[in-house]
């Protein structure tokens, strides 16, 4: 039985730790997939460890797969997590982290995990400190789809990775959301892999959500604007989010609704989830005195 | 109960990588001993089954396993509770291979040993294992292996054993003490063991050494 | 089978693009009726776009009379020549016809003169047809 939600986030804030969180809602309908947009210290880890019971919230609540967090343990079997590290014992080979994990899980699939192995190209006498970046995210994903996780959490699985790699996680989260039950979470920096794939997205800065939709909404709400060197200045009450004045000229991100009070002289386009990264991720000191944050999607 | 079981084996599964460093270890203490098979057993017991049972916190220190644990389905005491579990075997069986050899050695010398001699040896390798593990393992599991190693409670307890031994010379003068010893062990290991998930909750989350740490981990599930 | 090919800079959504060619396959009758189409997270995961995408030109598709979907079977097309389809035929027929109102106008042409062009089109299109080539409804 597959609940509405894959997960929620309601009012999470967490007062530990170098990267806090202030009052994180969103939400992730069963699915689909849902990229985790930020910076590198936006807060995205901070989030996912929350949302997984790993890291204490002082206030809000969380709810995963329908349950609330912190839940029962036999909640992890149905949630597989795969991060910019393994963490398992570099000495093993794969066949022993089969023999290692196996016995934790109610659903394991001793055939899906050999057959994903080959898919993967991975050997089964291979060492996990043997394997390269690439392989040990297929490896991490291959372990959690051997258990049938219905959610699949990535946090940043595709830095260093190869072209290919990225593509080939692409294919594999495509083949993973056949199945309607099953959902994804995926936090990066990267945008492009999500720029065609993702149906969801969460824009987070600062430990803040700055906006969260589908992929769609996000899109329509901003629009890149570009302008000479002298252009886009005496804008009362417009936030150009992340504007970048040089000698050459100026960009900046606005919402779509205040584009049109921009002007004729600059220039006006929609922009990629990319622009939208940089912009909205910029340094503080290089945004003006921000607005408070918009949310266009809705939060169950 | 299950859990704890299934935790003391994937315990024994990180410290497998190590097994030829604990060969090692108690070879050399065998061969040393070889001239005081008395306190063959102890000796094991305070220089090698401490190593043993601290190798799963150095596993997971260098794999950052503290993230294995949160995302296994098994409550957070079975992971506790499986590193007693697994001190405790290792001790069993360096006890008992331990107590083999010393038969061994004896039979060799021809001398007495007597079934009270044994029991004599096997409570004083108990109780310092216990005490041992009891004031190790906390800190350990607050701290980590690479900010404690194993050495860094053994070395002192050490020590603080042959200072004793110096003041008593023989174990002739415990006798009298060993009906004390197995109980004592027992309380301290229990307490230990008892108070675990307070020092746990206190633990930093770290992922695998060398990135920075992501914070205070909460208990995580039941 | 579906043939879809989706352009990154054509500056078209791309799920107007599905819809687009999609809707295309079924005029052009490559797309029989009754032809399953693949669900919307098969095509998703094919083209490599979002379900989201797939969703909303599958609805569109839907809504206009060109496909039925049915939850847990899939999505299948339908016959042409249902009331909404031809809505849509005639709607664009219409857009054709003000397209060339508007060049008339411009040309200076006048009725009479649109009426025989219009007229001589058909001949041409009726002589081209070859003999028993199906237009809307007969299935091939």
């Amino acid at each position: 039985m597959s609940a509405d939600l894959a997960f929620a986030l309601r009012g999470v804030s967490t007062s530990l730790g170098r990267f806090a969180l202030h009052d994180v809602s969103f939400a992730l309908p069963t699915g689909y997939v849902m990229g985790l947009i930020g910076a590198n210290g936006a807060g995205k880890t901070t989030t996912i460890r929350s949302l997984l019971g790993m890291y204490p919230i002082s206030s809000g609540e969380i709810e995963l797969l329908g349950h609330p967090v912190p839940g029962p343990v036999a909640l992890r079997e149905d949630v597989g997590v795969v991060l910019d590290h393994t963490f398992l014992v570099g000495d093993w080979r794969l066949t022993e982290v089969e023999r290692a994990l196996r016995p934790f899980y109610r659903r394991w699939d001793r055939t899906r995990y050999r057959d994903l192995l080959d898919e993967f190209g991975l050997h089964q006498r291979a060492r996990v400190k043997e394997l390269s970046r690439g392989m040990a995210m297929k490896l991490m994903i291959a372990v959690a789809l051997s258990h049938h996780a219905r959610l699949l959490v990535f946090d940043e699985p595709t830095s260093g990775l190869d072209p290919v790699a990225r593509d080939e996680l692409v294919g594999i989260v495509g083949d993973f959301l056949i199945d309607e039950g099953h959902s994804v979470l995926f936090s990066t920096h990267i945008t492009s892999d999500l720029e065609r794939i993702g149906d969801y997205v969460t824009l987070i800065h600062g430990g803040r959500i700055v906006r969260t939709g589908t992929k769609d909404e996000i899109l329509d709400g901003y629009r890149i604007v570009r302008g000479g060197p002298d252009d886009l200045t005496d804008l009362a009450g417009i936030e150009l989010i992340g504007a970048r004045r040089t000698p050459a000229g100026v960009q900046a991100l606005v919402d779509t609704e205040d584009a049109g009070l921009l002007g004729d002289r600059v220039m006006v386009e929609a922009p990629t989830l990319e622009e939208i990264a940089v912009h909205v991720g910029a340094p503080a000191r290089h945004r003006p005195r921000s607005l408070p944050p918009t949310t266009s999607g809705s939060i169950a | 109960m299950t859990a704890i079981a299934r935790m003391t084996v994937l315990h024994l599964r990180t410290a497998m990588p190590y097994r030829n460093q604990i060969l090692l270890a108690f070879v050399a203490v065998v061969v040393i001993m070889a001239n005081r098979p008395t306190v063959l057993v102890p000796a094991l017991a305070l220089l090698v089954v401490p190593s043993i049972a601290g190798y799963p916190f150095l596993a997971a220190d260098k794999a950052g396993l503290d993230t294995l644990y949160a995302v296994l389905p098994a409550p957070r005491r079975a992971v506790l509770l499986g590193y007693y579990a697994w001190a405790l075997a290792g001790f069993l069986v360096t006890a008992a291979v331990g107590t083999a050899f010393t038969l061994v050695y004896t039979r060799f010398e021809s001398t007495a040993l007597t079934g009270h001699t044994i029991l004599l040896d096997l409570s004083l390798a108990w109780a310092m294992f216990a005490v041992n593990i009891a004031i190790q393992f906390p800190l350990l599991i607050r701290y980590g292996y690479s900010r404690i190693s194993v050495w860094g409670t053994t070395l002192p307890i050490a020590l603080a054993v042959m200072a004793v031994v110096r003041l008593h010379v023989s174990l002739a003068s415990l006798q009298d003490r060993a009906a004390l010893l197995i109980p004592m062990g027992i309380a301290v290991f229990a307490a230990s063991a008892a108070l675990a998930p307070v020092f746990a909750g206190h633990r930093r989350m770290r992922a695998p050494a060398g990135t920075p740490p992501a914070g205070t981990v909460a208990p995580a599930g039941r | 089978m579906v043939r879809v090919v989706l352009s990154n800079s054509s500056g078209v959504p791309l799920y107007q693009q599905v819809k687009e060619q999609i809707g295309a396959g079924i005029l052009s009758g490559e797309l029989p009726d009754g032809s399953a189409l693949p669900s919307v997270r098969a095509l998703a995961r094919d083209l490599r776009i979002s379900i989201i995408t797939t969703t909303r030109a599958y609805a569109e598709l839907s809504a206009e009379g060109f496909i039925a979907t049915v939850p847990g079977k899939g999505a299948f097309v339908l016959p042409l020549n249902t009331a909404l389809v031809r809505e849509q035929l005639l709607r664009q027929a219409e857009e054709g016809l003000l397209t060339a109102l508007d060049a008339a106008r411009l040309a200076g042409v006048g009725r009479d003169e649109l009426v025989a062009m219009l007229d001589g089109l058909i001949e041409a299109d009726r002589t081209d047809t070859e003999p028993g080539r199906a237009t809307s409804g007969t299935p091939r």
